[in-house]
C-alpha cells in the first residue's frame, strides 16, 4: 500500500485547527514512516500498521463496566475513539482545574490550549507525530492552574471501539506554576480487531510543579499502539511517566523529556509484560538542557512465549547541563526459550561534571528462590507468581495512586495464573 | 514398626555423577538424628533429595513418609506433609516479604489439610510467639526475605520459618556454619523448643560443636554416598576428637 493510498483513510477527517493543515502537507510530500532502515525503529516494523485498512466509526459504547479501574476516585474523562462522550464522562471539578476536550472549548479554553499544543511534540519528521497532529479529531486538554494541588487524580480513559479503527487520540497537560496533579490515560480496547491507536501527549510542566502521567496500555491482542509523549519541564519541577504495558499486538512508546529548567527532577518508570507474539518497544529520550537536575529511569519487563522486547534509552547531557545525576536501568525477565529482548542503554555527555549510570539485564526467574518458596509449601506457579510480582515490586511502589497499584497488581497476578 | 520416615537403598546423582550410593535410614518420632561426615560425603545431598531438590536423580532405593512415596512428591507436597529443610545457604528474595510469603505458605499447607485460611489476628499472634522463640527481631520479620540479612540473621529466620510451620520433620541442613556462639545456642534453643513427640530431626553438621546444644539420640557418619558407622551422642564426640580418618580406616585397611 502506498503511503498517499494509507493517508487516504484519513482525509475525510475535518481539519480543527490550522496546525492540522500544516501537518497534513508534511505527511502528504517529504515525511515518510520509519522503516527498520531507521536506527531508532530498527526493531520494530511498521509495515503492519501502514499497509493497514481502517476505518473511521464513533460507535456509542453502552457502560464502562470492566474498563474503569477499581476504586479509583478521579476525575474521568471518557474518548472513544478520539472523540470526546459527555455521557460517560464525569468530573465535577474543583476551582483551577480545565478538563476539557477541545470539542467543548470555550473560545478562552482553546486560546490556551493552542498556547501549546504542537509546540513541544516532534511533528517535522516523526511520521506517526505528524499523522497524529494532521487527523486527531478531539483533544483532551488538562490545565491545572498556579498554586493549584489537584488531589483526585485526573482520568483520561480512552477507548478503542470496533474492528479495524485507526484512532489518533491527543492529550495536553499543562501543569502550572507550584501546581500538583497526577494523569492516567488508560487505553482499552472493545471488540477491536485489527485497529490501531496513534497517540501524542504533551506535558508541560511549569516552574516548581510536581505531577506524573501514567500510561496504562490494555488494548486488544490484534491492536497496535503507538504512543508519543513529550514532557517539556521549567526550573525546580519534578514529573514522572509511568508505563505499564498489559496488552496489544505491537505497542511502541517513545518518551521524550526536554529538560528546559535547572534543579528539575524527571523520573521515568516503566513494567510490560508479553505473551504470544506480542512486541513491545519502549524508547526513551531525556534531554538535560540545564544544570543541576536528576533523572532516574526503572523499565522492567517480563517476556513469555515467541514475544519481543525492544528498550532503547537516551540520555542527553548537553554542555550546559552540569551536575547532571542520570541513572537508568533495564531488568528483563524471559520465560521462554523463544522469547527475546533487544536492550541498549545510550549515554551522549557533553558536560564534565556529570554522574550518570546505565545498566541492563536479561535474565530467567531465580530456580534457586523458586525452590526455596516450593519447600515451604508454595506451588510452582504461586512461586513463579510471587517472583515476578517482586520482580516488578520497585516500579509498582512508584505508583503513587493506591486503587491503580492495587488494579495493576491484581493484573499481574492473574496474568501468570494458570 | 512406625511409619514415620523410612529410606531404603536410596542412590541418588547429579549431572552423572552417583553421590548417594545406598542410604538406608529409619526415623522415628520424637528422635534427633545427627548425620555427620566429612566434605563430599553426600550430607547436603542427602537433604536436596528428600526436599526434592529437581536437580538430583534418583538412580534407585525408596522412601516413605508418613505413609506417603516421599520421592513421588513435588517439593510442594512434601512441606505440605510436614517436611521442612532449613537452607545451608538461604535465599535472599528482594520484594517478597517474609510475612506475606509465610503466609502464604501457611495457607498452602492449611490448605492442603482441608483447613481455612489463618485468621490476621491468629498469624499475627504466632508471628510474635515464634519470633520471640529465636529472638527474630521484628523489622528482619518484616523485610524482604533474607534480604541483607547478616549470616546468623538468616539461619535465624529459617528456623523462625520452621517454627511457624511447625513441621513432622526438620532438616537442618549445616545450620551451625557460619555461626558465632551466640547464635549457635539461639539456632539449637529454637530446635529443643520445637521438639515433640510427634516430630523428628534431622542435623546434618560438619562439627560435634551443634550436638553440644541439640542433644542427637542417634548420630550416622555419611562417607562416600553411605552411611558407613551409627551410634549415640558418644559417637560425635569421639569423632570430635579422632577425626574422621579411623572410620575411612576400618573400612579401607590400608
Amino acid at each position: 500500500m502506498s503511503k498517499q493510498d494509507f493517508l487516504s483513510q484519513f482525509d475525510q477527517i475535518a481539519a480543527i485547527l490550522p496546525l492540522q493543515g500544516k501537518a497534513r502537507a508534511i505527511i502528504h510530500n517529504g515525511l515518510d514512516f520509519p522503516t527498520i532502515r531507521d536506527e531508532y525503529w530498527k526493531y520494530t516494523r511498521t509495515a503492519s500498521i501502514t499497509n493497514g485498512i481502517f476505518k473511521q466509526n464513533n460507535p456509542a459504547i453502552e457502560s464502562l463496566d470492566g474498563y474503569l479501574i477499581p476504586a479509583l476516585d478521579a476525575h474521568l474523562v471518557v474518548f472513544v475513539n478520539g472523540e470526546y462522550s459527555k455521557e460517560l464522562s464525569n468530573s465535577n471539578l474543583p476551582q483551577g482545574i480545565k478538563v476539557v476536550a477541545l470539542s467543548e472549548a470555550s473560545a478562552s479554553d482553546k486560546d490556551a490550549m493552542c498556547e501549546h499544543l504542537g509546540l513541544h511534540i516532534n511533528s517535522e519528521n516523526q511520521a506517526f507525530n505528524t499523522l497524529n497532529t494532521s487527523y486527531f479529531k478531539d483533544v483532551a486538554f488538562v490545565k491545572v492552574e498556579d498554586n493549584v494541588e489537584v488531589t483526585k487524580p485526573i482520568h483520561v480513559l480512552s477507548i478503542c471501539a470496533g474492528d479495524n479503527q485507526a484512532v489518533n487520540m491527543r492529550n495536553l497537560v499543562v501543569l502550572g506554576a507550584n501546581s500538583k496533579a497526577n494523569v492516567i490515560t488508560q487505553f482499552e480496547g472493545e471488540g477491536n480487531t485489527d485497529s490501531f491507536t496513534n497517540v501524542v501527549s504533551e506535558v508541560v510542566v511549569g516552574d516548581a510543579a510536581k505531577g506524573g502521567l501514567y500510561i496504562i496500555q490494555n488494548e486488544g491482542e490484534t491492536t497496535s499502539h503507538i504512543n508519543s509523549t513529550q514532557v517539556s519541564q521549567s526550573n525546580s519541577s519534578q514529573f514522572s511517566v509511568i508505563t505499564v504495558t498489559k496488552s496489544g499486538k505491537l505497542v511502541r512508546n517513545n518518551l521524550n523529556y526536554s529538560v528546559n529548567g535547572e534543579g528539575c527532577e524527571s523520573n521515568m518508570y516503566g513494567v510490560y509484560f508479553t505473551r504470544d507474539n506480542q512486541h513491545v518497544d519502549n524508547h526513551t529520550y531525556v534531554d538535560h538542557l540545564q544544570p543541576n537536575c536528576n533523572s532516574n529511569e526503572l523499565y522492567k519487563g517480563v517476556m513469555n512465549d515467541k514475544s519481543t522486547g525492544v528498550f532503547n534509552g537516551k540520555i542527553m547531557v548537553q554542555r550546559e547541563a552540569q551536575k547532571t545525576n542520570a541513572f537508568q536501568s533495564n531488568q528483563n525477565i524471559l520465560l521462554s526459550d523463544t522469547a527475546s529482548i533487544f536492550t541498549k542503554p545510550e549515554l551522549e555527555i557533553y558536560a564534565d561534571d556529570v554522574k550518570c549510570s546505565h545498566g541492563c539485564t536479561v535474565g530467567q526467574l531465580d530456580e534457586e528462590a523458586t525452590f526455596y518458596l516450593q519447600s515451604r509449601g508454595l506451588s510452582k506457579d504461586d512461586a513463579t507468581k510471587l517472583l515476578i510480582q517482586a520482580f516488578a515490586s520497585d516500579v509498582m511502589e512508584k505508583v503513587e495512586i493506591e486503587a491503580l497499584r492495587d488494579s495493576l497488581e491484581t493484573f499481574i497476578h492473574n496474568q501468570f495464573a494458570v | 514398626m512406625s511409619d514415620f520416615l523410612k529410606i531404603k537403598g536410596l542412590k541418588a546423582s547429579i549431572e552423572g555423577n552417583q553421590i548417594l550410593k545406598g542410604i538406608d535410614l529409619e526415623i522415628n518420632p520424637g528422635e534427633v538424628h545427627a548425620i555427620m561426615g566429612p566434605n563430599g560425603s553426600g550430607k547436603s545431598t542427602l537433604s536436596s533429595v528428600l526436599a526434592g531438590r529437581e536437580e538430583y536423580v534418583v538412580d534407585g532405593g525408596e522412601v516413605s513418609f508418613l505413609g506417603h512415596d516421599l520421592l513421588d512428591l513435588a517439593p510442594e507436597e512434601r512441606a505440605r506433609e510436614g517436611l521442612f529443610l532449613a537452607f545451608q545457604y538461604p535465599v535472599e528474595i528482594p520484594g517478597v516479604s517474609n510475612i506475606n510469603f509465610l503466609k502464604a505458605a501457611i495457607n498452602a499447607k492449611r490448605k492442603h489439610q482441608g483447613l481455612e485460611d489463618i485468621s490476621a489476628k491468629d498469624f499475627m499472634m504466632m508471628v510474635k510467639e515464634k519470633q520471640a522463640l529465636v529472638e527474630l527481631k521484628q523489622s528482619l520479620a518484616n523485610r524482604s526475605v533474607n534480604e541483607g540479612f547478616s549470616g546468623g540473621e538468616k539461619k535465624r529466620n529459617e528456623i523462625f520459618q520452621m517454627a511457624m510451620l511447625e513441621p513432622k520433620l526438620g532438616i537442618l541442613d549445616e545450620t551451625d556454619s557460619g555461626l558465632d556462639i551466640d547464635a549457635l545456642q539461639i539456632v539449637a534453643n529454637g530446635v529443643n523448643k520445637l521438639k515433640r513427640e510427634d516430630n523428628a530431626f534431622i542435623v546434618i553438621t560438619h562439627y560435634q560443636r551443634l550436638l553440644n546444644y541439640v542433644v542427637p539420640d542417634f548420630v550416622h557418619v555419611l562417607y562416600n554416598g553411605r552411611i558407613v558407622k551409627s551410634g549415640d551422642k558418644s559417637l560425635a564426640l569421639e569423632l570430635e576428637s579422632k577425626g574422621y580418618d579411623w572410620i575411612i580406616n576400618e573400612l579401607e585397611p590400608a
